[in-house]
């Protein structure tokens, strides 16, 4: 389908209840994702505790894109495209490691960290070594930016700074940091990756459905005697948010507050972790240190691939229409090993290889996957709540915890950035 | 020989020891990938240590060193 043909549909194929099948299987709806959504807009690449030495770097991803993030000798955070500049090789293909330069494997082209040519072997056929001059180094994201370590880039030279485009999701990154005693989060845990057949949209809805848990998740809820689930309830007095941006939340905290026990959120009671409860009286003082504790941590959807799930984080990655990869790690908090080592064993039993939160949602996703592809009813249905959704004391659209207010607000956004009026 | 041990990234391996059969001590650095072996003696190290950024940054161009066409004498250690 053309360009042109695409961009009238589009809005025809999203509507304020629904939105249509195919924009789950169209490989024209993809093929414009990636220019529109993922290769202009603020992508989350990595944190700065994952490139903590000087000459650190990580390979990390912008959907289908590889890139390497690396820290230079100075300390400046740098996001290269992983494609060697003389015939297109991968340069980099560990998953981590420390080296002031690159070399490529397959004719020995080497590049500094900052994406330079240094040069290439028997430079006499290019003329000698000033041939550097007119022969490029790696390519590399337009725009790096980072916020409380979280390293985001845009492969758009120009568009809204990325305090812009985080808005209001900014606060939450802000409470997530919050936790530490440091105000520091670290994702030095290790990485699991998670392949669904699946299209990536499937996953950042699901991501803040509260409708969902109370029967996806219903056996991880009753195993761990957790009563997470039964807060994702219409009588709960937890809500869903959308915060604009495309970025949603479920926001327990006012059930959380309800009941006013520090770490309460957390399954983790505070005598399991005494150091942890100690060290955040002292940071905050014993009133703010104790509201911290009891508020909890975020659930938050950070637009398009970032999802802070209280105690793990998740990074979205599609890899086509209907593939895509999470990379997920439990969280970890400066100054916290006592509660450090309980939230990797929490991860474990939920996001691990035979967790059994991140197992639920993945059957879900690729039978959803499936069922898309057939020909009836063709919509998905978005109504859930519309008719009581209500704007909060801040401006925010709000819907009961089980409502569907964040997928409408994501496809609102979807369209401005996919058809912009 | 003190081994000190092996210095290693995706790119290149690198074992490092201290060689002490010169009447003074030297760090002996031998490629794992080819075998070439290198001395550095304590001048030479100092001088590393205090050379230009630029330096470094010279010499890992491929065609300075292993992967040299410019008809300049000797290749490797
Ligand atoms: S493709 Fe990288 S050096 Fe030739
Ligand atoms: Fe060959």
């Amino acid at each position: 389908m053309s360009t042109a043909e695409l961009t009238g549909d589009l809005r025809s194929r999203v509507r304020p209840d629904r939105v249509h099948g195919s924009l789950y299987t169209d490989p024209d709806v993809y093929a414009r994702e990636l220019e529109r959504i993922w290769y202009s807009t603020w992508v989350y690449v990595g944190h700065t505790s994952e490139v903590p030495q000087p000459n650190d770097y990580v390979r990390k991803h912008i959907g289908p894109q590889q890139v390497v993030l690396t820290r230079d000798r100075t300390g400046a955070i740098h996001v290269l495209h992983n494609r060697c500049s003389h015939r297109g090789n991968l340069v980099c293909d560990a998953d981590r490691g420390n080296s002031s330069s690159f070399r490529c494997p397959y004719h020995g082209w080497t590049f500094a960290n900052t994406g330079e040519l240094l040069g290439f072997p028997f430079n006499q056929g290019y003329g000698g070594a000033q041939a550097k001059e007119r022969l490029s180094g790696l390519g590399a994201a337009p725009r790096v930016e980072s916020y409380r370590g979280f390293v985001f880039a845009s492969l758009a030279a120009e568009g809204p700074t990325l305090r812009e485009h985080l808005g209001a999701a900014a606060e939450r990154i802000d409470q997530l940091c919050r936790l530490s005693p440091e105000g520091e989060v670290e994702l030095t845990a290790g990485w699991v990756r998670h392949e669904v057949t699946a299209n990536w949209k499937m996953l950042v809805e699901n991501e803040t459905d509260g409708y969902h848990p109370q029967f996806v998740h219903s056996s991880i809820f009753s195993i761990s005697g957790s009563g997470i689930g039964a807060l994702y309830s219409d009588k709960s007095t937890a809500v869903t948010r959308a915060l604009g941006g495309g970025h949603s939340e479920n926001d327990l905290s006012p059930e959380f507050r309800r009941l006013g026990v520090p770490m309460g959120w957390s399954g983790t009671p505070e005598s399991k972790i005494p150091d942890y409860a100690a060290a955040m009286r002292a940071t905050y003082g014993a009133e703010t240190g104790d509201e911290i504790m009891i508020n909890g941590s975020p659930h938050v959807m950070i637009f398009p691939n970032l999802f802070i799930a209280e105690i793990q984080l998740f990074v979205i990655q599609p890899v086509a229409v209907d593939r895509t990869v999470q990379h997920v790690t439990a969280i970890q908090f400066a100054g916290a090993p006592d509660l450090n080592r309980r939230l990797v064993t929490q991860c474990v039993g939920s996001v691990g290889p035979a967790g059994m939160l991140l197992a639920d949602d993945a059957e879900m996703y690729e039978r959803n996957q499936r069922g898309v592809a057939q020909r009836q009813p063709e919509w998905l249905d978005l109504s859930r709540g519309l008719a009581r959704e209500r704007t909060d004391e801040h401006g925010f659209t709000v819907g009961t915890a089980t409502d569907e207010t964040s997928m409408r607000a994501m496809w609102a956004h979807y369209l401005t950035l996919m058809d912009p009026a | 020989m003190d081994d000190v041990g092996v210095v290693a990234s995706e790119f290149a391996t690198v074992r490092v020891s201290l060689d002490t059969q010169g009447n003074s001590p030297r760090l002996r650095l031998e490629d794992l990938r080819s075998g070439a072996v290198r001395f550095l003696d304590a001048l030479e190290l100092e001088s590393i240590v205090w050379a230009p950024e630029g330096f470094l940054r010279e010499l890992l161009d491929p065609s300075r060193h292993r992967w040299r066409d410019d008809g300049s004498e000797g290749c490797g250690p």
